[in-house]
């Protein structure tokens, strides 16, 4: 059986038209979602760049994906996956 | 303040509804194309009243076809134009922002938000100018209770004078500014009409 993904964090690319609190709303109430948090890091003339964390037992990334592009949101990076049966942040090494 | 909605098989209906109108501000263009063009209807059928008045048209069956027709085109004009230019213009801004998000905007919740706003426009931009030239032409429909035909023209005048003041009442609601003030201003472009009308009438 495969992981399961506990935290998604994305870097995307939404147009302005599209409320965050519709949208987050939407999407804590896909499959496996428990928790929702949506940033807006820049603002731009008719987009802006959100940071959405996801947070759930059971996250279906697919899902996710798929819910941001029918919104017309486009995904430019996958900033952090945490996967297993607890949520791991990343370690500091001597190197921070 | 949040709007209740009934849970009715409808609801889900009106939650899209009611997400596209914000996301694609169908509000506040659908308000300006529906006080625009109902000025245009009622103003346009006032013109086809003066101008049967004038060439002193005693027949309601004839101030009504004529009337109707007008109404007919009015509303077909409405809605071509506004569907033409409208989905032209919206197409542009979709194509416009898919191309920042690097996404094709077409089928998205944008997409169909905007192709929502088109046909709401349309119906809007169509049916406004309609409707509000049938209902100037209402006293001719019952033209057999008044004592002459004069009547229903002067009734019909003070019906397209009143839709006038209401158009800007309406619009002095939405411009927070003095309603009755607002009113006469959109009467006065009636007056004007009548004025012109009854020179021509002369000629």
């Amino acid at each position: 059986m495969a992981g399961k993904i506990r935290r998604l964090v994305l870097d995307t690319l939404k147009p302005l038209e599209l409320s965050i609190v519709d949208m987050a709303r939407q999407l804590s109430e896909l499959e496996g979602v428990g928790a929702v948090n949506i940033s807006i890091v820049e603002i731009d003339h008719k987009v802006e760049n959100a940071k959405i964390t996801i947070e759930g037992e059971d996250i279906k990334h697919k899902v996710v994906f798929k819910f941001l592009e029918d919104q017309g949101a486009s995904i430019h990076s996958i900033d952090e996956v945490v996967a297993g049966r607890t949520i791991i942040d990343d370690a500091a090494t001597l190197q921070d | 303040m949040p709007i209740f909605i009934p849970n009715l098989p409808f609801r889900k209906w009106f939650k899209t509804a009611r997400e596209y109108s914000t996301i694609a501000d169908i509000g506040e263009i659908g308000r300006r194309y529906f006080a625009m063009n109902a000025f245009d209807g009622v103003l346009t059928i006032m013109g086809v009243l003066m101008g049967n008045m004038g060439a002193k048209v005693t027949s309601p069956h004839i101030v009504l076809t004529t009337g109707f027709s007008t109404c007919i085109a009015m509303g077909i004009s409405g809605l071509w134009g506004s569907y033409l230019t409208e989905s032209a213009e919206r197409k542009r801004d979709l194509d416009e922002l898919g191309s920042q998000t690097l996404t094709n905007l077409k089928d998205s919740k944008l997409g169909r938000a905007s192709r929502y706003a088109v046909v709401v426009i349309a119906i809007i931009d169509g049916l406004s100018p309609f409707l509000a030239a049938l209902l100037v032409l209402i006293p001719f429909f019952m033209a057999g209770a008044f004592p002459s035909i004069q009547w229903a023209y002067f009734t019909s005048l003070g019906v397209a004078l009143l839709a006038l003041f209401g158009l800007g009442v309406f619009l002095g609601n939405i411009s927070r500014e003095n309603l009755i003030l607002s009113g006469i201003k959109t009467i006065l472009a009636g007056i004007l009409a009548i004025l012109i009308g009854i020179l021509l009438g002369h000629v």
